[in-house]
């Protein structure tokens, strides 16, 4: 009990940050139809970002400000220098073109900065633990799932309410009919992308303070999860994106903690049965759990 | 298969072309010497047929994979296992399952056992991957990178694990990288040429379109898949043969978008721009290993910039690669057509006739049809009008299988199509056209044509198939048979998809407003158009249209849609006489 417990949390926890990835994914998705792969190099940008502040005297009590502004910045010029020129191309194009610039993007942080890791120093009471009747969490599982919920909450109300989230969410629904609503184009966008980067950016602080280091690829392992917990959801769906990263999450950890005891000598196949599932999640439901149906008329 | 001697001279003399090239190139940059630059050709080539491997499947479906490289694996350790003398496996495998243990077989062999290996695995994870739509294929093939990664990684009784095989007997020279290369690029041009082949590609242009015209997603893609598969196993084999050993980090998913980036920046679509990717990414890479060596500017990872700078310049600049869509196969199959002798077919009017009864659909809360039915009765033409939102198009979305019904019965005569899929609708003889116009934009005029008239041959054999050339000549497209259908302007476009669903031999057409954006006079044409082709084919008509001047005129018998029912019906004089009409479809007012 406790152990599915702690495996639950644990699972919670990771699922939280794809979550929070794939949601920008699912977000970007809805406007232009574009599966961002470029998005992860957003946290990337952030870890380099902590890494120089660190440098010259940085400090965890403001660094996450630090952290999600240079997220956000950083996806409003994806969609500035690259996106925006190819928006009305067909999705095959926008996603060859944001893998374009995740290549580029560790390409360049290999040669101005290094190719080798780069770390700085974590907040000094991520590992510690606590215990509620015997049974012990991290500390910082539970900041992650708690700050998760709250950006979520947040998110959830800028949708609801504010014009900005409404215009996104008809632009979602049909771009062309949003634009003959007065909606702008350029402004849903770049807000949609601005968005998608501070989504990241709470991702990014939540994983650096984990693992505070930079490295050139180190934003793609977390990319094709959160991609394919996006899919799992069903692309361009909000709740979607937020299941498909708890389920993928809570998945990895359960067949991590609980394959061994099935079937003896298959922990190191982990992965590889996670990976098995979701083809065949694939093959039953190709449109996710939560099925969009695009404004295309027949 | 059809495949005629044409379409194997015509790949042929293609691959031929397009070897010499790169040989030429290739032995004025060898010529030069050293044995880097041997390695460096043996490297391009095994690249090239992994590249034309992804070109069958990427570029003829339009679906991407990720997963290429994982079936490259198998096949490079399949080889391994195999090829490595047994002396040495006992060694370094000293557990290796299946009584591998005792087999060591030549190159040959060895080759045609990773073929086979990996076209067997493939062809059942094909299933899935052939099967799913949208996103899904492309997430199904990364899962297959990741499982078959940490199976290899893992199972060290056979593979070792992460430090990877080493002892492959090597092939001497490049000779046989060039046959590969050969074998590679006759099949992707044929595959091009056959039947299945032009089908891939329809559904690539447009996966609404082609199985409203009879063309089977599923079977097109996995026969890509599979043709794809056998290449891609052997272009892995012969690297993993002209290297002498494997490991992990050959397959990684990055190594996959080196393929895939050479693919794209040449032009997925053609093995001409597959050809030209690989030459120009190979060099380029070289020159930019060379110019970050640290004798010259000392830039570690200098290629990694080259790749991505190269393939987001072309993305913004040239999405469809630098040929396009231009490609010497494509140009020698323009050159090579020969009109074949018009044959004047006898008009067959159909037996059957086509009704739609009690038809409810809902969308959501909304009603979208309550009960409205109709009869075409062969060779006949009818007009189907209403306000905007009456339920004219899902009327046809339901007739066609693209929209399914709560409630309501379709049959034509008496085989029953409530049910049926689009393909199987389009194959028992309905062919429709899209009221947003569904072309298959970058294959040429003719092209679009042909296409339909290759499903007719294999599926409406039993009825006079119109001659596609003739019905270019009525639709006044001759002028323009081998340009991009894309290219035409608006109305010629609506009378190209007119003669795309005609070549299908249907005992039915139905035209989803044929007319719209249409000026009058060409409106006034398009009822001449409508009725010649109709009489040449023999077939019915249901045609929607919101101009009452194109309706009146073009139909024998007029059914007025009124929010999902049917209003009035009756001959066109009727119709107008009606009361009721006027009301609904030009407001109380009129």
């Amino acid at each position: 009990m406790t152990k599915l417990l702690q495996t639950i949390v644990d699972g919670l926890g990771v699922g939280s940050t794809y979550a929070l990835l794939a949601l920008g994914i699912s977000l970007i998705f809805g406007v232009m139809h574009l599966v961002n792969f470029a998005h992860g190099e957003l946290i990337t940008v952030g870890a380099y970002t902590s890494y120089f502040f660190f440098l010259h005297g940085g400090s965890w009590w403001w660094m996450p400000f630090v952290i999600i502004a240079s997220a956000m910045l950083a996806s409003v010029a994806t969609e500035l220098v690259a996106f925006r020129w190819v928006r009305n191309s067909s999705p095959f194009t926008l996603l060859l073109t944001s893998f374009a610039l995740e290549r580029l993007s560790h390409a360049l942080w290999q040669i101005f900065v290094s190719p080798k890791q780069r770390a700085f120093p974590k907040p000094s009471w991520v590992f510690n633990q606590f215990k509620i009747a015997g049974v012990s969490f991290e500390v910082m599982d539970v900041v992650t799932i708690a700050v998760t919920a709250a950006t979520l909450v947040l998110t959830a109300v800028i949708f609801k309410r504010t014009l900005f989230g409404i215009s996104v969410r008809g632009a979602a629904e049909d771009f062309d009919a949003a634009r003959l609503m007065g909606v702008r184009a350029n402004r849903v966008i770049s807000g949609a992308f601005a968005f998608a980067g501070f989504l990241a950016g709470v991702a990014a602080c939540l994983i650096l303070m984990r693992s505070p280091a930079a490295e050139p690829s180190m934003g793609s392992d977390w990319l094709l999860k959160a991609v394919i917990a996006a899919v799992i959801g069903g692309l361009g769906s909000f709740t979607g994106a937020v299941v498909g990263g708890l389920v993928l999450g809570l998945l990895e950890t359960l067949t991590r903690a609980y394959l061994p005891d099935l079937a003896d000598g298959w922990d190191k196949f982990s992965t590889a049965v996670v990976f098995v599932l979701i083809a065949l999640f694939f093959v039953v439901r190709p449109d996710g759990i939560f099925k969009v149906s695009h404004a295309e008329r027949v | 298969m059809n495949i005629g001697l044409a379409k194997v001279t015509r790949s042929t003399l293609a691959s031929t072309a397009l070897i010499a090239i790169v040989a030429t190139l290739a032995m004025a940059y060898t010529s030069g010497g050293g044995a880097s630059r041997d390695s460096l050709i043996a490297e391009m080539l095994t690249n090239f047929i992994l590249v034309l491997g992804m070109q069958v499947f990427i570029g003829n479906t339009g679906v991407l994979s990720f997963g290429h490289m994982a079936f490259a694996q198998i096949a490079s350790y399949a080889t391994a296992v195999v090829a490595i003398p047994i002396a040495a496996k006992a060694k370094s495998l000293p557990d290796i399952p299946f009584g591998l243990a005792d087999v060591e077989v030549g190159a040959f062999s060895a080759t045609l056992i990773a073929i086979a290996v990996t076209m067997v695995l493939g062809a059942l994870f094909g299933v899935a991957v052939c099967r799913a739509s949208g996103l899904a294929p492309t997430m199904i093939t990364l899962a297959a990178l990741f499982v078959v990664d940490q199976v290899v990684k893992n199972w060290k009784e056979l593979t070792r694990g992460a430090g990877g095989l080493s002892g492959i007997p090597r092939i001497e020279g490049n000779g046989w990288l060039w046959v590969g290369a050969f074998v590679a690029l006759v099949v992707a041009h044929l595959f091009q040429e056959t039947r299945i082949g032009r089908f891939a590609i329809a559904t690539r242009e447009d996966e609404l379109a082609a199985p409203a015209l009879g063309i089977r997603l599923f079977s097109s893609r996995y026969a890509a898949w599979a043709v794809s598969m056998g290449l891609t196993a052997l272009g892995a084999s012969l690297r993993a043969q002209s290297l002498g050993s494997v490991n992990p980090k050959q397959f990684t998913l990055d190594a996959g978008i080196l393929v895939l980036v050479m693919l794209v920046v040449g032009g997925m679509h053609t093995v001409s721009g597959a050809v030209l990717g690989t030459v120009l990414i190979t060099v380029g890479n070289e020159i930019f290993r060379q110019l970050g060596d640290p004798q010259r500017l000392g830039i570690e990872r200098f290629p990694d910039l080259f790749l991505g700078g190269t393939m987001l310049l072309v993305m913004l600049l040239r999405p469809s690669g630098i040929l396009g869509d231009r490609d010497l196969a494509g140009w020698l199959r323009r050159r090579m057509y020969r009109r074949g002798p018009a044959v004047e077919i006898e008009p067959q009017v159909g037996e059957r006739a086509l009704v739609a009864s009690e038809i409810e659909v809902l969308f959501g809360g909304f009603v979208a049809l309550d009960g409205a039915g109709l009869t075409v009765r062969p060779g006949e033409v009818i007009g189907l009008i209403g306000p905007n939102g009456a339920g004219k198009t899902t009327l046809f979305n339901v007739i066609t299988g693209i929209v399914p019904e709560q409630a309501g019965r379709v049959a034509l005569g008496d085989r029953d199509l409530t049910d049926a899929k689009p393909v199987d609708v389009a194959r028992a003889g309905l062919a429709r056209t899209f009221q947003n116009l569904r072309l298959f934009k970058n294959l040429s005029v003719r092209e679009n044509v042909a296409l339909t008239a290759l499903v007719a041959a294999r599926h409406r054999g039993h009825r006079a198939r119109p001659d596609p050339d003739t019905l270019l000549d009525d639709a006044g497209l001759t002028e323009w048979a081998d340009r991009p259908a894309g290219t035409l302007d608006y109305g010629n476009q609506r009378r190209l998809e007119l003669a795309r669903a005609a070549a299908l031999a249907p005992e039915f057409l139905l035209l989803d407003e044929p007319t719209s954006g249409m000026s009058d006079q060409e409106s006034l044409a398009m009822v001449q158009s409508v009725r010649s082709v109709a009489a040449r084919i023999g077939a019915g008509v249901l045609v929607i249209d919101h101009d009452l001047g194109f309706i009146t005129r073009i139909s024998d018998h007029i059914v007025v849609l009124n929010e999902g029912r049917v209003l009035a019906e009756g001959t066109p004089a009727e119709v107008r006489a009606n009361p009721l009409v006027a009301e609904a479809y030009l407001g109380s007012s009129a």
